[in-house]
Formats: C-alpha cells, structure tokens, sequence
C-alpha cells in the first residue's frame, strides 16, 4: 500500500513536469494538442495526488504502524475523526494535504477557465504545475509521508503509536488547517493569472475580474482559518488569548493583508485602468507570503510553539522565493510599458488617493509584522546578539496602524471617485465626526480612560455611521421610488450592487470584530488555590468551588472543579473546568466559559497544588470578546454577498482619446 | 500504566503550586518589562498564562526576592539582562542595531508616503488648458453629460 502511495507521488511529479512542458512548448511551437495534453496532465495530478491521500488516510483509518508517519501521529485510541485529521497533524501529511489541495484548484482553475482565456492558460497551467512539482518533489523525496520503519532490512511495526497531541483533537483545530491552507494554497491561482497575463501582455478586464473572484474565495478561506485559530487558542490553550504574535501566526496575516489590499487596489484598475504594476507586485507578494509562510512554520529558522520539527527543508524554499522572485520581478520590469496606466489621478481628494492610503496603511502593517517577525533572525546574523521581538512589540507598532485602518474603512465610502470638494467632504464628516467625539464623550463620563480603547470605540461609532448612512441614502431613494420599505429597499439596494454593499457590510464586520479587541483593554485576571467551598472575586463576579471529583475513562484520568458563579450574592452559573492527564504524558485543559456578549467569564483549571488538597484556579473576564466571532460571521456574510452578481450589471467605460482639437494637441475625450 | 500516569501527573500538578503568590501587580509591573524565554509563547514574564512554565515561574520568584530585598526595578530588570543578554527584554532595545527594529516601520511608512506623492504628482491630471474653450460650447456639454452618465454607474 505505501508503494502505490509513494509511486502514486512520483508519478504526479512527472506528470507536473510534463504539464508544465506541454503546456509551454504546445504554446511556443503551436501545437494544440500538446496544450491540451498539458491540461489533461493536470487532471492526471489530482488523480494521483488523490489517490496518494487516501492512501494516507487508509493506513491512519486502520491504524498501520509500519508507517512512520502513523505512528508518530496516530494512535489505535484516538477516535476515526481525529485519526482522519492525523492526515495534516505532522509535517509530511500536511504538505501532502498542500499539494492535494493545489492539485483540486489546479484541476478546478483549469477546467472552468480552459475557454474563456485559452491562450493564457498554457501560463496558467505551467505556472500552477511548477508549484505543484516542487510540493511534489518535497513529499515525493525528503519528506515522503510514506516511509516505513524498518529493522536492518526487515519493515516493522510499533505496537501502537504516539497519538495526535491531545491540544489539537479540538473541533476547530480539526479543520483550522485545511481552511488555512484552502486560503493559503488559493492565493496561487490569482498568481498563475498574473504570471500568464505578464507573459502574454495580456490586455482586458476579463482575467483580473476572474483573478478579484478567486482572491475574494480564497481571502475568505483564509480569513476563516484565521479566526478558526483563534478560536481555537482562546477555547483550549487555557490563557483565554485568541492572538499571541507567534511568528507561525503572523505568517498567515501576512498573505491575508496583502490580498486585502489587493482587493481594494484591484478596483482602481477594473475602474479606471490604474494601479496595473502595483496590483501585479500585491498578487506576487501574496503568493510569495504564503510560500515563505508555509516555509516558516516548518524549516525551524523562527522560533515558534506551531512550528513543526526543524528539517532540512527550508534550503528548498529559499531557492524556490528566489528564483520565482526573481522572475517575477524580470518579467514586471520588463513588461512595464504593458503595465501603463490608462488614465490619469484628478484629484488629490478622490476615491482613488483613499485607496492608495489604505494601501500603504495595509502594506505598512505587513511590513511592521513581517519585519517584528524576521528581526530576531536578522538581529543575530548580522550583530550575533539575539533580541526578542515579542507580542507588547508587534502591539505597540501595530495597534495605531490598525486603528488608522480603522479611520479609512469609514473614509473611504465617503469620497467619491474622481474628484470630492472640501465642502461635500465637510457635509459627509461632520455627523460622523460629532458621532465619534459623542461616543468618546459618553465613554470618559462612564469612567473609561485608555485612550487607545476611547479612540476605538470613538472611530467604530464614525465608520457605522458613514456606512449606515450609505446604506439609509440608497435605501430611501428606493423606497421613495419603489414604495417598499426600508429593509426591503436595503435588499433591493445590495442586490443592485452586491460588490459595493457587500464590501460595506465587510467593513461592518470589521468594525464588530475591533470592538471586540478594543475589550481586551479592560481585561480581569487572577489566579488562587481553593479547596472545596472557598471563595474568591473576580471583578463583579464572586466564585464558589462546589467539589474537587476526578476518575479515569480509560483514554485519560480528568479532575473536574465544579465552580459556582454568583452575582450580587445570586447564583447565575455553575462552570466545571477540567484537567486531563493522557495515558502518553500529556495533559491538557479543558476550559469552562460563561459567554455573554458583553463579557466572558474563562475558567482554566490549571492543576492541584503538591498537598493534592486546594486546585489551582485561574479566571478571567474578557469583556466584548465575543464581538470578535459575531464579527466573523458578518464577514462570512458580506463575503458572500460581494460573491453573488449583481442584480444591474454595472459597466464601467474608461476614457479614451478621439481626437484632438486641431492644432493644440489637447485630447478629446469619449466614453 | 495507570501507576506511570499517576507519577506523571504528581509531576505535572506539583508546579502548579502557590502560583498565586507570584501573580501580583508588583512581580507583574517588572514582568511586563521581561520577555518568557520559554520559546513556546511570546508574552512577557509578567503575563505568561502557563504557571508550571521553566522559565516565568522561576523569573518570577526572582523577582519576588529581588524585590524583597528592596532592589530597584531598574536594577532587577539588569540582572535578568548580565545572565540572559538583551534577549530577555521584552521589547528591542532602542540603540544601535536594534533601534532598527523601531525605526523600519515609520520608515517604510515615510517611503510609502513619499511614493504616493510622486505617484500623485506623475499621475495628476495636467490643468485644462484654455484652448479648450474655443471648441464649441454644445459638444463640451454633450461630453459632460456623457461623464456624468457614465459616472453615475461608476458605483
């Protein structure tokens, strides 16, 4: 079985080195069949890469220990759910799950596309299989996931194996890395598009509207991924954080970022043909970002607790990001004339100028992050001394970039395209503004005094506000029009133009989900070792331990706490954290949260004291926590509305010469 | 096996002691100025969550006896940095090197700001110039009308 694996990842590599053959030379030497022979190719990959995958998952499913990558990851106990997420829990298995999913959307972009932009895909192809093979080689070679162990000559097994740390057999940590990766992996497409449509000097909307609906998909995937993480931090590791600035963490921001900022950019070049060389470096450095990303979390040259053991790997990855760096930055500069905007800036006060401040806002955040995250590494190779960059650094740089951000969500939908005046941006500010200073008013009456919390909370009121009155302004145009009502005017309106208002409705979430960071500020902490009926407060909370029980099922021994939550002397709660000690050595917490949305109430029970007498109780109040996941189901929602068309298919006509009036060389526009 | 695990766990349960002691607002102040070398977080000493953790529990009780016996903040931060070197700061220092760390990002910023400038400035519309106005009044506003069609569905 493991030699039909093994055979099966071979075989894909030397079919994605024939794709990639077939398609460039089919192209160069005009030979159609070689082209579709090339496209063909790619189905062959996904067949053999699948097939490698469920050989995987069979030998985890059925508990083959000969295999080393089964019993490092898997044991006969662990539950079929979590011996099929063993599947992407080690290093091997994860990259195998990459190229599987590269495989999927290589075989998905090149069906779907294979007409409509026939004479770029040839690029696409070979663009896509060349990262597919270098996946391939890794899993196909150094890193087989289908090694076996042996003894001398002789293949062996281990009775059982070492089993999937008991952290990771968590629903979220079940499928936070296959959505990462779905958004990871995704961000290749947009690139393969860019790269063919350097190569071909491909002119036309119709590739970078296709390249603006595969990020969107894929930013959404990512963005999923994200927030599952920290989702998953915040309910199992115990310190009820969801962020904690770990390089492996950072790195999954980073191509998030830039997608974002090529998202906003990209609107610039549908609209007005601007931005061309800059919407090519953002869909390289996406790319790029998530390939260095994947590269830190496995190749050991950044310290962090997600990264997989250190392997020989990453001097692999360093001549991958160089020589596609260098021909991406070749084929940019020499296609520069190609990349020529199409039309001019008209006025420093536009929609246009916003979007190049969002941009450098976005890409100064990435720089801050990425350069925070490198620098220990940088620090040490030029002065020897090592220096540590840790999560109060990354909040201190980051903190005011993120709330600036913040004041350009709300600017943005405020300006209009071409040319706003002082006096119509005066009108649009003035209420939004009042609504701010407002709300930081009513705060400091309410006693708030943190100032990065007060100027938060003051800029979510300004930015609901422009985007409620954007919404209000169409909405009750189309009811005056219609005589429907509001919130069927608001339908109506987004339906219209679901780019637009879904965006608002992203720009919402945003907003929802910075509320719940800026609770982080008014954070309650404290730690005692209480035995049975003691007591301790923890702001306007006053917790009981009822018992002490513990027991074993076999799998673990646990010891529950049952605490008893009361407020103004009246029982509200009882939470039970628990703590689990496996069989292997591990333990593990189990945390108990009162979620309500305007705190959370975290229990960890973080052990018994040496007497075995008092448990060792920590807890916590995070205030608008929750905040955080609303706003991600706002995002998940606004995403998908920016997905479906719109209801009025919008053209956007540019600019272009017809004449010149004579003598005077001064062009003459037409639509 | 059961018995194994029982050991284990006295193991693992034992560091969990007294950690309330060490978790004052006091030990925390100097904490927040110390990074946790225990290299599976990146908190500081003053708010690592893991109570068992090798290196904030006994940085910790450092600071507890460095308190104690009435050193200065300053000074107890520095005996941290004689035995681990700068790393064990929280954040980067900022001189010579490392100042860098502070120094690239409103750099970058400065960078980008200047871009755009250039950007704006190549990219600017030139002003009308007064030829225009001999071309015949009716067709410029045609045009206008047009442009303002077309921006009209331009959102």
């Amino acid at each position: 079985m493991e030699n039909v694996g093994a055979l099966s990842l071979i075989l894909a590599l030397c079919f994605s080195v024939y794709s990639v053959l077939a398609s460039l030379i089919g192209q160069w030497k005009k030979r159609p069949f070689l082209v579709v022979s090339g496209e063909r190719s790619v189905y062959a990959v996904w067949g053999l890469v699948t097939l490698a995958s469920g050989m995987l998952v069979y030998a985890l499913q059925t508990d083959d220990f000969r295999l080393s990558y089964v019993a490092g990851h898997s044991s006969s106990t662990m539950s079929p759910l979590y011996k099929f997420t063993a599947w992407w829990g080690g290093q091997e298995g994860s990259l195998l799950l990459w190229a599987w999913i590269l495989s999927c959307y290589a075989a998905v972009a090149v069906y779907l596309h294979r007409h409509k932009f026939c004479h770029m895909m040839p690029y696409v192809t070979a663009t896509l299989m060349v990262v597919q093979a270098f996946f391939l080689l890794l899993i196909a070679f150094p890193l087989s996931p289908f090694e076996v162990l042996a003894v001398g000559k002789e293949v062996t097994a281990v009775p059982d194996g070492r089993g999937l740390n008991p952290l990771l057999q968590y629903w979220t940590m079940a499928i936070h890395p296959p959505t990462l990766y779905l958004g990871y992996v995704g961000f290749v497409v947009p690139f393969a598009f860019a790269m063919a449509s350097l190569i071909t000097r491909t002119p036309g909307d119709a590739w970078i509207h296709t390249t603006r609906r595969w990020t969107l998909v894929t930013w959404l995937f990512q963005s999923t991924g994200i927030l599952l993480g920290a989702g998953w931090a915040y309910a199992v590791l115990g310190w009820g954080g969801y962020w904690g600035w770990d390089p492996v963490e950072n790195a999954s921001l980073l191509p998030w970022i830039t997608a974002t900022a090529f998202l906003h950019s990209v609107m610039m070049q549908e609209k007005k043909g601007m931005m061309k060389v800059w919407n090519m470096v953002l869909v390289s450095s996406t790319f790029f970002l998530c390939i260095l990303g994947t590269a830190l979390t496995r190749s050991g040259i950044v310290q962090s607790v997600h990264a997989f053991a250190q392997s020989p790997i990453s001097r692999y990855f360093t001549i991958f990001l160089a020589l596609g760096i260098g021909l991406v930055v070749y084929l940019i500069l020499d296609r520069l004339d190609y990349l020529k905007s199409e039309s001019q800036l008209e006025s420093v006060l536009s929609r246009e100028s916003s979007f190049l401040f969002n941009n450098l806002i976005l890409l100064a955040s990435c720089f801050s992050i990425l350069w925070g995250t490198l620098f220990p590494v940088i620090s040490e190779a030029v002065t020897g001394e090592k220096i540590s960059v840790d999560a109060p650094y990354f909040n201190r740089v980051n903190i005011p970039i993120g709330l600036f951000l913040l004041f350009l969500t709300g600017v943005g939908p405020l300006i209009a395209w071409r040319r706003s005046s002082f006096e119509s941006l005066k009108k649009a500010f003035l209420m939004p503004a009042i609504g701010a200073v407002l709300t930081m008013l009513v705060l400091a009456a309410f006693g708030v005094r943190h100032p990065y919390a007060m100027i938060s909370f003051g800029l979510c009121a300004f930015v609901t506000w422009t985007i409620t009155s954007e919404f209000l302004k169409g909405a009750s145009a189309i009811a005056a029009k219609s005589g429907q009502n509001l919130i069927a005017a608001m339908v109506e309106l987004t339906h219209r133009n679901t780019r637009r208002y879904g965006g608002y409705i992203v720009h919402v979430a945003i907003v929802i989900m910075f509320i719940g960071f800026t609770g982080a500020a008014f954070n309650l902490d404290t730690t005692k070792e209480v035995g049975i009926n003691d007591t301790f407060k923890l702001g306007r909370y006053e917790l009981k331990i009822k018992d002490l029980k513990s027991g074993n099922n076999g799998h673990y021994k646990w010891w529950h706490a049952p605490v008893e939550v009361y407020q103004d002397g009246r029982q509200i709660h009882t939470l039970t954290p628990e703590q689990r000690l496996y069989a292997t050595g591990d333990s593990s917490s189990v945390v108990d949260i009162r979620r309500r949305l305007h705190e959370d109430l975290y229990l960890n029970f973080a052990g018994m004291t040496a007497d075995g007498q008092k448990a060792v109780i920590q807890a916590y109040v995070f205030p608008l926590v929750t905040w955080i996941w609303v706003g991600y189901w706002a995002l998940l929602f606004g995403t998908i509305v920016c997905l479906i068309p719109s209801k009025v298919k919008l053209q956007f006509p540019k600019t272009k010469v017809v004449g010149v009036v004579s003598g005077k060389e001064t062009p003459v526009a037409q639509s | 096996m059961l018995r194994a695990s029982a050991l284990v766990l006295l193991a693992a349960l034992a560091m969990a002691q007294v950690s309330s002691e060490l978790i004052t607002p006091e030990i925390r102040r100097i904490g927040s100025r110390l990074a946790c070398l225990c290299k599976s977080c990146k908190n500081t000493v003053g708010d690592c969550a893991m109570l068992a953790c090798h290196y904030s529990k006994p940085a910790r009780e450092r600071i507890r006896d460095g308190q104690a016996a009435g050193k200065s903040d300053d000074a107890i931060v520095a005996g941290f940095v004689t035995e681990h070197g700068r790393q064990a700061l929280a954040l980067p220092p900022n001189d010579g090197f490392s100042s860098l760390a502070w120094w690239m990002p409103p750099m970058m910023v400065g960078f980008g700001l200047a871009l755009i400038y250039w950007f704006i400035r190549r990219m600017r519309k030139p002003a009308v110039p007064a030829a225009v106005s001999a071309i015949d009044q009716k067709v410029l506003d045609r045009y206008k009308e047009s442009i303002e069609k077309d921006l009209a569905k331009l959102d």
